[in-house]
C-alpha cells in the first residue's frame, strides 16, 4: 500500500507541476508568477544582502536559535513552558470540535482505495504519506521567512517543524478516532478509549498542581511568574510529564547540529509513539472516515435519526425587491452555516482583540475595565470596518459557485450584485455600530479629558463613515469578482503556487489602490466642511462632515453596482478559475 | 415560436463546440436534442438558459432576446441541469419560495404542496441539500422549474438519479406540460425516452446540426429499413453503425 500511495503522490505532485507550468502559457499566471518570484525574492533571500541588514549569527557565523527571538522573560522558563502550552494545546484538542484533515479522503480516494483490499489501517498510512507532501511545504516556508535565519539553520528549522506537523496532524486524527471509540457499542471498545485520556487527565492534574502551588506565591513582574513556571515545570515528574511535548519542540529551539540531532532523534520518538496510537485506534475508522470522510461523516450529527434544517426565522416574503431576497438568503446560510467550529476562528480574534485592547489601554496609562471595554470595543469596530470585508466572503465571491443558477434568474445584474452585498454588508456594519456604540458608551473612563460632546460626535461620525466604508470595499470585491474572476477565491476554493500567490498580492493592491479612489471625493467634501465650520461648532462638525462622506460614498457604490451591470452579464462562467 | 435559435455558434477558445445551429419549438411541441458526447447539447442548453453567451447567432425566448432583453426572456424559461446545484443552506421549501419570489410565482403555496407532493418530497420540506440523496436533489431541481408557469422549459439529462417511478412520474410531467402549450426541448441519452415524449428529434455531432424531424421523417432522411427505432437511426445518421 505505501508502495500505492507513494505512486500516487509522485503522480500527483508532477502532473500538478506540470499544470502549474502549463497555465504560464495564460498571461495572467505569467505576470502572476512573476510577482510572486519578485516578492519572494525580495522577501527572503535579497532580505540578508541589503545594506544595513545583517542576519542575526553567533561567534560560530551560524544563525542564533529561535529561542533568541523570544524577550528574556521567556527565556528563562525556557522550552517547558512551550511544553506547557503544547500540553494545554494536546487537551483543547479533545473538548474543541477539531478535525484532522488526516481523516479528510477525497472523492478520488473514496472510490478508488475504499473498495480495494486494503484494510482501514493501510488507508490510514495512505494518508500519512500523502499528507508529507503539504507538511514539507509549509515547514519549507515557515523556515525560508524565519526572520534570522540562513543556510543551515533554516535546513534544521524546516526538518524540525516538519516534526512538528506531522505529529500534530497525526495526533489530532488520533484524537478524532478515539472520541469515536466511545460511542461504540461495544463496552471493550469504549474502555481502551478511555486509557488516553485517563493518562492525559493524570498528567494533566500533575502538572497542574505543580503549577497552581507556584503561583499562588506572590511575583513581582512578569519575568518573576515565568520563573515560578520554570520552577513548576522544569523538575521533578511534571517535568517528566512534560517531556513528550518538550521533546517536539527542541529541534526548534536547538543552537547546534548535533544538538538538533539529539532533539530531532527525541522529536521522531514522540512521532512514532502517536502514529503507534493513531494506528491501532482504526476501530471506528468508518464511522468517522466512511462515505468519504470530511465534513459528511460527523459522529454526533449521524446519531441524530433525522436531521432538520435550523429555523432562521424569517420566512421570505413571496413579494417585494428582488435585492431583499438574496439578503434573506444570505442571512439565512450565516444562521445555519455558524456552527460550534465558529469558536475556532473567533476565540484567537477575540484573544486578538484583548491583547490589542490591554496594549492600548497599558501604552496609554488607562484606568479600570471601563476603560478596557471601551477599547476592546473600539477595536472591534475598528477590525470590523478595516478587515469585515476581507474576511465577511458571503458576496459575490461565495455565490459565484452559483454562477450558472443567478444567470438564469430574472433579475437586473445590478440588483444581483446589490443583493449579493446586502448582507455581508448588514452584518458587518451591525458589528461596527455595536463596537462604536460600547466605546462610546464606555468612552468617559477612558478619555476622560475629551468632552462628552466631541466623544459622542466622534461616535456618530463613525457610525456613518463605517457602513460606508464597508459598502465601499464590497463594491471594490464586487468589481474584482466580476472583472477578474481567474483572479479571485471564488468559495472556498483556492488556486494554489506561485503564479496564484502573485495573483493575490496584485488584487490586493488593486483593492487597496481602488478603495483610496472611492474614498476621495468623500473625504474632499467632508474635509471641506470640516475645514470651514470647525472652529465655529467645534468637534459636532465631524457628524455632517461624516453624513456628507458616507452619502457620496454610498452614491459611489450604487453608481458602481449599476456600471457593473454589463460586465456581470458578459461574464462567461468557464473563465472562472476552479480550485485544485 | 417560444424557441428560435438562429445562427447559434459557441466557442471554446479554438475548440467550436456548437457551429452555425439553427432550432424552432413552437408551443406544444417536445423536442429531443440527442448526439454523442461531446456533440454541443449541454452548450446549447445551457445558452439557452442564458448562462454561456453565444460567440454569434441569436436565440429568442418567445420573442424576447436573450442579447436585447434577457430578464423577460429569462422569466418565461425553466432548465432544469442534469447536475443539481443547490444552495447549501436553504431548505427544500426555501428553495421553492426563492423561486416563488425572484419569478412572482401566484398562489404558491397551493402549487409548491401538489409539486412536493408529485415529486414525493413530502416530509422533506424542511431539509437541507446535504440531507437529500441525488436523485432527491434533482427533484428539487426540478421542482423549482415546474413551480411557476414557464412557457418554455429546457431539460438536460431529467432523469439522472431519479428511481424507476421518479421516472415514470417526469415522464408524464414532460408530456403533460408539452400538452398544456409548453414549448420543450429534452437533452438525454435514452432514446427510448426520446422516441417516446418527443414530438419532433433534432440530432447534433461535433457542434451541427446533422438531421431535424420527426421519428420516421428521420428514418427517411437516414434511409434506414422499415421499422428502424430511434438507435438505430442515431447510429446511422451519425456514422457510428
Amino acid at each position: 500500500m505505501i508502495r500505492a500511495s507513494l505512486y500516487i503522490a509522485d503522480c500527483s505532485v508532477r502532473n500538478r507541476a506540470r499544470v502549474r507550468l502549463r497555465r504560464l502559457r495564460e498571461p495572467r499566471y505569467l505576470i502572476g508568477a512573476a510577482v510572486g518570484v519578485a516578492y519572494l525574492y525580495f522577501t527572503v533571500f535579497a532580505r540578508g544582502r541589503r545594506p544595513g541588514v545583517r542576519l542575526n549569527r553567533g561567534r560560530t557565523g551560524e544563525s542564533r536559535p529561535l529561542a533568541d527571538a523570544f524577550p528574556p522573560a521567556f527565556q528563562v522558563a525556557g522550552t517547558s513552558l512551550a511544553g506547557l502550552a503544547v500540553l494545554v494545546l494536546a487537551a483543547l484538542a479533545w473538548v474543541l470540535p477539531t478535525r484532522s484533515g488526516l481523516l479528510e479522503f477525497s472523492q478520488a480516494e473514496t472510490e478508488f482505495l475504499f473498495p480495494a483490499p486494503v484494510s482501514r489501517r493501510q488507508l490510514l498510512v495512505h494518508r500519512i504519506v500523502r499528507s508529507q507532501i503539504a507538511s514539507l511545504i509549509a515547514s519549507t516556508f515557515i523556515a525560508l521567512f524565519a526572520t534570522p535565519f540562513s543556510g543551515l539553520a533554516r535546513v534544521r528549522l524546516a526538518l524540525g517543524f516538519w516534526a512538528l506537523l506531522v505529529t500534530m496532524r497525526i495526533y489530532y486524527a488520533a484524537v478524532t478516532l478515539t472520541r469515536a471509540r466511545l460511542q461504540s457499542p461495544v463496552p471493550a471498545v469504549r474502555r481502551v478509549a478511555w486509557l488516553p485520556i485517563g493518562v492525559l487527565l493524570a498528567g494533566l492534574a500533575i502538572v497542574g498542581t505543580s503549577v497552581a502551588r507556584e503561583l499562588v506565591q506572590p511575583a513581582a513582574s512578569v519575568s518573576n511568574v515565568m520563573v515560578h513556571l520554570s520552577r513548576a515545570t522544569g523538575t521533578g515528574l511534571p517535568h517528566a510529564v512534560l517531556w513528550p511535548f518538550i521533546a517536539i519542540l527542541r529541534p526548534q529551539f536547538a543552537e547546534t547540529t548535533p544538538a538538533f540531532l539529539a532533539a530531532l532523534s527525541s522529536s521522531l520518538l514522540v512521532l512514532a509513539a502517536v502514529t503507534a496510537w493513531m494506528l491501532t485506534s482504526d476501530v471506528m475508522f468508518d464511522t468517522v472516515a466512511g462515505e468519504g470522510g470530511g465534513a459528511n461523516a460527523n459522529v454526533g450529527a449521524r446519531s441524530a435519526a433525522a436531521p432538520r434544517a435550523r429555523s432562521a426565522g424569517w420566512t421570505l416574503p413571496l413579494t417585494g425587491r428582488p435585492e431583499l431576497a438574496l439578503l434573506w438568503k444570505g442571512a439565512t446560510a450565516t444562521i445555519r452555516g455558524t456552527s460550534a467550529k465558529a469558536w475556532r476562528y473567533a476565540l484567537p480574534a477575540l484573544v486578538g482583540v484583548m491583547g490589542l485592547a490591554s496594549a492600548v489601554v497599558g501604552a496609554n496609562r488607562m484606568r479600570g475595565p471601563a476603560s478596557f471595554v471601551s477599547v476592546c470595543a473600539g477595536v472591534i469596530a475598528a477590525a470590523a470596518i478595516v478587515f469585515g470585508p476581507q474576511f465577511m466572503r458571503s458576496d459575490l465571491r461565495t455565490d459565484f459557485e452559483h454562477l450558472d443558477l443567478l444567470k438564469t434568474w430574472p433579475m437586473r445584474a445590478a440588483e444581483v450584485i446589490r443583493g449579493e452585498m446586502a448582507w455581508p454588508l448588514v452584518l458587518v456594519s451591525s458589528v461596527a455600530w455595536a463596537g462604536v456604540l460600547v466605546a462610546a458608551l464606555f468612552s468617559g473612563t477612558a478619555l476622560p479629558d475629551v468632552s462628552f460632546a466631541s466623544r459622542w460626535s466622534f461616535a456618530i461620525a463613525a457610525a456613518f463613515v463605517g457602513p460606508a466604508l464597508i459598502a465601499a470595499q464590497f463594491a471594490v470585491h464586487s468589481t474584482a469578482t466580476i472583472f477578474f474572476p481567474a483572479w479571485v477565491q471564488i468559495g472556498t476554493q483556492r488556486t494554489r503556487g506561485i503564479d496564484a500567490m502573485g495573483q493575490r498580492l496584485i488584487m490586493l493592491a488593486a483593492i487597496v489602490l481602488s478603495l483610496l479612489v472611492f474614498a476621495i471625493p468623500g473625504a474632499l467634501a467632508g474635509g471641506v466642511i470640516w475645514l470651514i465650520f470647525n472652529r465655529l461648532v467645534g468637534d459636532v462638525i465631524f457628524i455632517p462632515a461624516a453624513i456628507v462622506f458616507a452619502a457620496i460614498v454610498l452614491v459611489e457604490v450604487l453608481a458602481v453596482t449599476e456600471l457593473l451591470g454589463p460586465a456581470y452579464d458578459r461574464i462567461d462562467v468557464t473563465s472562472i478559475e476552479r480550485g485544485e | 415560436m417560444p424557441i428560435a435559435v438562429e445562427h447559434f455558434t459557441r466557442t471554446y477558445g479554438s475548440f467550436t463546440a456548437v457551429d452555425d445551429l439553427s432550432i424552432e419549438v413552437a408551443s406544444g411541441e417536445i423536442v429531443g436534442l440527442i448526439g454523442p458526447n461531446g456533440a454541443g447539447k449541454t452548450t446549447t442548453l445551457r445558452s439557452l438558459a442564458g448562462i454561456l453567451l453565444p460567440t454569434s447567432g441569436r436565440i429568442v425566448v418567445d420573442g424576447h432576446d436573450l442579447a436585447t432583453d434577457g430578464i423577460e426572456a429569462k422569466r418565461r424559461l425553466a432548465f432544469m441541469p442534469d447536475e443539481p446545484h443547490l444552495f447549501e443552506y436553504l431548505t427544500v421549501e426555501e428553495h421553492l419560495r426563492l423561486i416563488a419570489r425572484l419569478y412572482t410565482v401566484p398562489d404558491f403555496e397551493r402549487r409548491a404542496k401538489a409539486l412536493i407532493d408529485e415529486l414525493e418530497l413530502t416530509g422533506k420540506e424542511r431539509s437541507l441539500p446535504g440531507e437529500l440523496s441525488r436523485g432527491m436533489r434533482q427533484k428539487v431541481v426540478i421542482a423549482c422549474g415546474l413551480v411557476r408557469d414557464a412557457s418554455v422549459l429546457l431539460f438536460d439529462e431529467p432523469l439522472t438519479g431519479l428511481d424507476p417511478l421518479g421516472i415514470r412520474k417526469m415522464r408524464e410531467t414532460i408530456v403533460a406540460r408539452g400538452r398544456a402549450g409548453a414549448a420543450i426541448l429534452v437533452s438525454s441519452h435514452l432514446l427510448h425516452l426520446v422516441e417516446e415524449i418527443c414530438t419532433r428529434v433534432v440530432i447534433m455531432d461535433r457542434g451541427k446540426k446533422v438531421a431535424d424531424g420527426t421519428v420516421a421523417e428521420l428514418a427517411s432522411h437516414a434511409e434506414a429499413a422499415a421499422g428502424s427505432n430511434l438507435e438505430q437511426i442515431f447510429l446511422k445518421v451519425t456514422g457510428k453503425e
